[in-house]
């Protein structure tokens, strides 16, 4: 079984770095039919990376989402997932180009992870395990879009008006609502996060907060996304600043979960 | 607005520096791993201790000022605009308006507004309105008023809150601290996996009120407290003890259970110690030092440390059936076992806590994801004019509303684009 999420799960990485090869290449050809390839690829993956989570739930006996190989493949399930929603949602190609490189870098890390199946440890056998990593998982993918879409706001700017990208990127107004949109998504579960992870530990350990630096980092991430949302109430701060910001959330989102884990150890180091 | 900004990127901030120094160490560790100079600055600015320095609850003490503020502050003008939303000529400013509508109806529908109510404006106008998400503009009030309940739980527990830790072997009883209560330890279990690794701790425990003698029994383990006498007792960690014998002269002295890390002052000798230092099931002397091949009691070491009116005599590992022996006393330790540490918490403001991290949901769920929307549509001649007000994410709603209008014009029910808006 594990041998089969491992084939299924090299298929999709290779998938993940064509489709980001072909992103790159409509980007510089203008070719609709790869865009459209890219994004059948990606949506082709999904089904495979799904089939390879499941596979290895299966053989594991429990959610795959337990240290850092099963987080940072669910997380590049993610990412993919949110992105193709919103490619579709928003009529909004391009985005392809931003998300790709990000799911290829995070899979990549995936990949330099042990693959091997653990049993859990006694803190980790619980129901709240379910609620705290998979809402994590889609904040961070949630997150990781938020961030293809400042980097897309930010190259839109460069080009000039009435030019071909004009059908395949939104305008600045409509991006930075879909930016706005997807750091509301990631914010809304990154928050559903951090409560049911302080009452799992309230459960486990008696103490809903500790200070354990993936908790103060989990909420100095949280506090960046209220001052984005605090940033856009005032004139001149939505666009390009918005776009800024949303990128630098995102920095700091990928030091909590890779940062944190490897120089800040506490309560979350299996994670 | 601008003084909340900056107190939240300060305490963004202050948090993040605070990680990367380790909390709770002594002066002397700081001096060793960030020399004389950064050790004297980080005590100076009680980096030690960050989240509960005196510039650290003024922060939150400011933020919790700041929420209060803008809850009072902006609550009238909440209320006035969550009334005008009713109000069909207090509409305000439109986000979007489409001309040349035939069947305004169609799009109330598209856009899933509710079902318009129809009157003559004051012009003498026919015109419908409808508003709907109009609960979406308490959620950021609503959000502000959840945190504020969480710092104000978090803040009550940690003052009003006690905690209390036993540690033990079955048999024992231990009082808890100073509440009054007493734990005996029935029975602790380490299920083990076919593989050695930890499946789960299990206490089996009675909790004792001294006062009036009630008894109450309790199962514990990881992540499954229990609640006796408004303690919450937690199985916490574990550890190895043994028992260790003293004998004089050949003869018993003194008999103790001893935890990893405890010592015994021998009896008749006070100034005599013997320190447990650790506890080896299967040992084997690795490259490193000692160490253990598994958990399984196949080899059994005790690593002691024997020190005399404070100096340190020796150190060694003694395997099973050793004896250690300082002049007339001969030191045993046998029957290694599992302890078990219980840690017990009473903190009447969890639920507080608890509700304001909810209610801090509810607010975000409201603020991000309900939004409020009004749409007006006039008859102008023959044809509707359709104006459109959304209070967050305008330009989505413009599109939809051109959406459900370009799909009228074509005669089609329905349009495409975002429809709940």
């Amino acid at each position: 079984m594990i041998q089969t999420e491992n084939v299924l799960f090299t298929i999709v990485m290779v998938g993940y770095f064509a489709a980001m090869i072909l992103y790159f290449v409509f980007a510089a050809t203008r070719k609709e039919t790869l865009w459209k390839a890219a994004f059948g690829i990606q949506a082709g993956c999904l089904i495979l990376h799904t089939a390879a989570l499941v596979i290895r739930g299966i053989g594991a006996g429990r959610l795959p989402m337990t240290n850092q190989y099963e987080f940072a493949t669910c997380f590049a399930w993610a990412l993919c997932l949110v992105s193709l929603i919103f490619i579709h949602k928003y009529r909004f190609p391009a985005l392809g180009i931003g998300a790709a490189p990000v799911i290829f870098l995070i899979i990549g890390y995936a990949a330099m992870q042990s693959r091997e199946v653990r049993e859990l440890m006694p803190a980790l056998r619980s129901n709240w395990l379910a609620f705290h990593v998979s809402t994590a998982i889609i904040s961070y993918g949630a997150f990781g879009v938020s961030f293809a879409v400042g980097i897309m706001f930010l190259l839109r700017e460069k080009l000039k008006e009435g030019s071909y990208w004009d059908q395949h990127i939104p305008s600045l107004q409509k991006l930075d609502q879909i930016g706005y949109r997807s750091v509301s998504l990631g914010l809304l579960f990154l928050t559903f996060t951090i409560l049911t992870g302080a009452i799992w530990a309230e459960r486990a350990w008696g103490s809903y907060w500790s200070w354990d630096p993936k908790e103060t980092w989990s909420l100095v991430t949280w506090i960046i996304y209220m001052v984005y949302l605090h940033l856009r109430l005032r004139r001149g701060w939505k666009g390009k600043a918005a776009a800024m910001f949303a990128v630098i959330g995102f920095i700091c989102v990928i030091f909590t979960y890779i940062g944190v884990n490897t120089f800040l150890p506490g309560v979350h180091s299996y994670a | 607005m601008p003084f909340a900004i900056g107190l939240l990127s300060v305490l963004a901030i202050a948090c993040a520096l605070s990680s990367l120094v380790t909390q709770g160490q002594a002066y002397n560790w700081y001096v060793s791993k960030y020399g004389e100079r950064t050790a004297a600055v980080i005590i100076a600015l009680h980096a030690d201790d960050a989240y509960h320095s005196g510039w650290f609850l003024a922060l939150t003490g400011f933020l919790c000022l700041n929420l209060i503020g803008c809850s009072l502050v902006r609550l009238p003008g909440l209320i006035r605009r969550f009334r005008r939303m009713g109000d069909p000529d207090a509409m305000g400013e439109p986000t979007a308006t489409e001309e040349g509508i035939n069947k305004p109806e169609s799009v109330f529908e598209t856009l899933r507004m509710p079902s318009p109510t129809a009157r003559k404006n004051g012009e003498g106008r026919e015109e419908l309105y409808s508003a709907k998400n109009r609960i979406g503009l308490w959620g950021a009030w609503i959000c502000h008023i959840g945190i504020l309940m969480l710092i104000l739980g978090f803040a009550l527990g940690q003052w009003t809150g006690k905690q209390e830790t036993v540690y033990g072997v079955p048999g024992q009883t231990k009082l808890l601290g100073d509440t009054g209560l007493a734990v005996t330890i029935r029975d602790f279990t380490v299920s083990l996996r076919e593989d050695d690794t930890v499946e789960q701790y299990t206490a089996d425990i009675t909790v004792t009120e001294q006062d009036t003698g009630r008894s109450e029994d309790a199962w514990i383990s990881v992540n499954n407290p229990a609640k006796r006498f408004g303690w919450t007792f937690y199985q916490n960690s574990t550890g190895y003890a043994s028992r260790v014998r003293v004998l004089k002269d050949g003869k018993d002295l003194q008999e103790e259970i001893l935890c990893v890390g405890e010592s015994l002052a021998v009896a008749d000798k006070p100034d005599l110690i013997i320190h447990f230092q650790a506890f080896y099931p299967d040992y084997v002397m690795a490259d490193s030092g000692p160490a253990t091949r598994s958990g399984q009691m196949n080899h059994p070491a005790w690593l002691y440390l024997v020190a005399y009116q404070g100096q340190v005599l020796g150190m060694n590992a003694l395997m099973e059936g050793e004896e250690l022996t300082i002049d007339e006393y001969t030191v045993l330790f046998d029957q290694p076992r599992n302890y078990t540490l219980i840690s017990a918490k009473r903190d009447l403001f969890t639920p507080l806590a608890l509700a304001g991290g909810l209610v801090t949901m509810l607010g975000l769920m409201l603020a991000l994801y309900v939004r409020p929307a009004s749409l007006k549509a006039v008859k102008d001649g023959e044809a509707w004019t359709v104006y459109g007000r959304c209070e967050k994410g305008g330009v989505l709603f413009a599109e939809a509303l051109r959406d459900a209008a370009d799909a009228e014009r074509k005669g089609k029910p329905e349009g495409k684009g975002e429809q709940g808006t």
